[in-house]
């Protein structure tokens, strides 16, 4: 596409709004694109783009991927524009591809990455062509805005360029199948010894074969539909993978078979979803032309940040927050199961409300049925607080996954929770808050060190 | 002695896109006695070969409704004789659809249903409709979500399922959502219909033969009921 007036003048334009908004020390990863698309709706087509283009979506891990990508692609040396700490909608890209050019549009970076919306791909890569295409995974979202995950499978397979080469995950028999003309490269993490021969979380949107319908037999499962299957009917099977990896929890390494020859990695998380995440970025590395040693210096120093974790003790006791989404059964799910698996005793708090909905409406509250309450059925855990408005519809939800009622307790205001907890024995109390509930975690949390540093009771 | 309660979920492997499934969980830990059968896609209906009491289908996918209804049209004979006969059918959001005379596509195309009802539905993939809804069935007041892509359109003043207090019915100008035969209820609320309508589940359970039952959990299903229906018949509360 050409540059024209109508482009430039929507360049100049733009590029001003940015110049004004830093000036005022405001964000300006996303007003001018937005502008820009206004004033010329097919922007983001007339703009000069860096050479090479690589694009991240899927549901889960995008950013942490995204983020590992150009930390290593800075670390070897190569000047990235990204959308990092932008929006990841067209309005985003389309802002820092203003901020990456000159007022006449020319390209000043040769490489750039971009988080994508899952829904914004119709919009960006018929203008955007991606030179490689990652999809970490595809999954059940909110039902408001995603549906469900056939309908962004769609979305993403029918507008990804045909020339764009995908990195995918050979274990998301949903998201290995997108545009299947497309050149593609497989990553996997081979069998472990905490696989399960069956999912058991409620959701798992790949339980029949695409082809003929029968159900799918699972030689593993890892979490929801996350694993390896095969159908028994026509032979459908998970896609053989190119890089195969295998963490070593203990010892901190991460092996990837590749084309028969191993590589070695230091492993720079301890949880199967950011593995996942790590194979992700290190595929995409090695097939954009990192060599292994590269990419093992660049992840040598790396560390992913928890930022929606806290952790303190008080009085021998730890006081954990953690982000549970809300609205998002997969990563409530993924959160219940961990602390399920944490050592000790607890206790919970949980506050889970969308506190937008509160205000003015009555939260949809059908993805509680989808999220697996279930985890939070142990003996570990000997008491759950639940706080907020919808504090009955939990309690129901829970009732329902077999907790004892009497380990259940509803207060309506959060700040009221930590009253509420006994001690009894307790060795860690987990806060359990919705996105935008951090603020509150943070007093629930104050309040609950407070009466922590008071207790009497505890030998 | 009471008759035995069989109660039929077809497809649980696909029609669950909502937490629909908790219906039926729901429905097991009030009646713990009946039989719950699931049927795959791949098995025959239970209900083509034994008497069952009621038959519940979930919310799915749009190609998978196409697979349902195909799935389903050998049945189409038992299925109107058992709505005929008055066996219990509960359709949760765009389950109902399979049962309408057809699906039409933006395009224009056409999904044959099982011709059941004489309404039918349109798709528009580029518009998701999200909201409340509040209503009134035989003095039960029901509260449900609305979380879809198509609506039905025709004439359902007869075979409707409840009438709207607030909210859309079939689609967007019409106050009777649903549709309703006999003991066929369909709604295009999703997911856990039954856990959002305690009182609903009681009128259902005397249909059953189920009477005088207490609920499961009935205190605390109760007043996350009247809360809900508390804000949903406040005024200022936004619907969409
Ligand atoms: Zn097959």
């Amino acid at each position: 596409m050409k540059k024209n007036l109508r482009f430039l003048s929507a360049l100049f334009i733009s590029k001003t709004a940015m110049f004004t908004q830093k000036l005022f020390g405001m964000n300006a990863s996303y007003f001018p694109g937005k502008l820009a698309i206004k004033l010329c709706p097919d922007f983001l087509g007339r703009i000069d783009k860096p050479e090479t283009i690589i694009s991240v979506t899927g549901t889960n891990g995008k950013t942490t991927v995204c983020n590992m990508i150009i930390d290593a692609l800075t670390a070897n040396g190569y000047d990235v524009l990204s959308n990092r700490a932008g929006s990841n909608i067209n309005a985003g890209v389309a802002s820092a591809l203003i901020s990456g050019c000159t007022i006449s549009g020319k390209a000043k970076k040769r490489v750039a990455v971009f988080e994508i919306d899952e829904r914004s791909s119709k919009l960006i890569y018929p203008y955007v062509r991606p030179t490689y295409a990652v999809c970490t995974n595809l999954f059940r979202d909110s039902i408001h805005r995603n549906a469900h995950p056939e309908f962004i499978f769609h979305i993403i397979s029918e507008s990804l360029p045909k020339e764009s080469h995908l990195i995918l995950n050979a274990d998301d028999l949903i998201s290995a199948g997108l545009a299947p003309e497309n050149a593609r490269t497989y990553f996997s993490i081979a069998p472990m010894n905490t696989d399960l021969p069956e999912s058991i979380n409620i959701i798992n949107d790949m339980r029949i074969c695409p082809n003929c319908h029968h159900t799918l037999d699972y030689r593993y499962v890892r979490y929801h539909h996350i694993g390896n299957a095969h159908c028994p009917s026509c032979g459908f099977a998970s896609p053989e993978s190119d890089y195969a990896a295998l963490p070593d929890f203990e010892t901190g390494t991460l092996t990837i078979t590749h084309h028969g020859d191993t590589e070695q990695y230091p492993l720079v998380t301890n949880s199967i979803f950011n593995t996942y995440n790590q194979v992700t970025a290190i595929t995409l590395l090695r097939e954009f032309g990192l060599s292994a040693g590269q990419i093992r210096e660049a992840f040598s120093s790396l560390n992913i940040v928890e930022s929606r974790y806290s952790s303190e003790t008080v009085n021998g006791v730890e006081i954990i927050t953690h982000m549970a989404k809300g609205q998002n059964p997969i990563a409530c799910s993924c959160v219940f199961d961990y602390v399920k698996k944490e050592p000790g005793q607890k206790e919970i708090i949980l506050m889970l409300d969308d506190v937008f909905d509160r205000i003015a409406s009555s939260e949809i509250m059908t993805w509680i049925y989808d999220a697996d309450f279930e985890f939070l059925n142990d003996d570990s855990i000997s008491r759950i607080i639940i706080s907020g408005v919808r504090c009955e519809d939990y309690k129901l939800r829970l009732l329902l996954a077999g907790v004892p009622e009497d380990k259940l307790i509803c207060v309506s205001k959060e700040i009221d929770a930590p009253d509420y907890l006994r001690f009894d024995g307790t060795d860690k109390v987990f806060i359990l808050h919705e996105l935008y509930a951090a603020d509150e975690a943070m007093k629930v949390r104050d309040k609950t060190a407070a009466r922590l540093q008071n207790f009497e009771g505890r030998a | 002695m009471e008759k035995q309660i069989i109660i039929e979920a077809l497809f649980p492997e696909i029609a669950n896109l909502f937490g629909d499934r908790m219906n039926i969980n729901y429905l097991k830990a009030c009646l713990p006695e009946a039989e719950f059968i699931d049927t795959c896609l791949t098995d025959e209906p239970a209900f083509v070969n034994q008497p069952v009491s009621m038959i519940y289908m979930g919310s799915m996918t749009e190609s998978q409704q196409e697979l349902v209804i195909n799935v389903l049209r050998p049945y189409r004979e038992k299925l109107m004789e058992l709505i005929d006969n008055g066996c219990i059918f509960l359709m949760t959001g765009n389950a109902m659809e399979i049962f309408e005379s057809y699906i039409e596509n933006e395009d224009g195309s056409r999904v044959n249903g099982l011709e059941i009802f004489p309404t039918y539905a349109r798709r528009d993939m580029m518009h998701r409709y999200n909201s409340l809804v509040l209503g009134e069935y035989e003095g039960i007041k029901l509260v449900g979500f609305k979380a879809q892509f198509s609506h039905s359109y025709g004439d359902n003043s007869n075979q409707h399922f409840y009438k709207v207090v607030r909210g859309c019915g079939i689609n967007p100008s019409s106050m009777l959502e649903g549709l309703k035969r006999n003991h066929f209820f369909g709604t295009y609320t999703v997911g856990p219909f039954l856990l959002l309508n305690p009182l609903f589940v009681k009128y259902l359970l005397t249909l059953l033969g189920a009477k005088k039952r207490q609920l499961a959990h009935e205190d605390t299903i109760m007043a996350a009921y009247r809360k809900r229906l508390l804000e949903f018949e406040n005024e200022k509360l936004k619907y969409q």
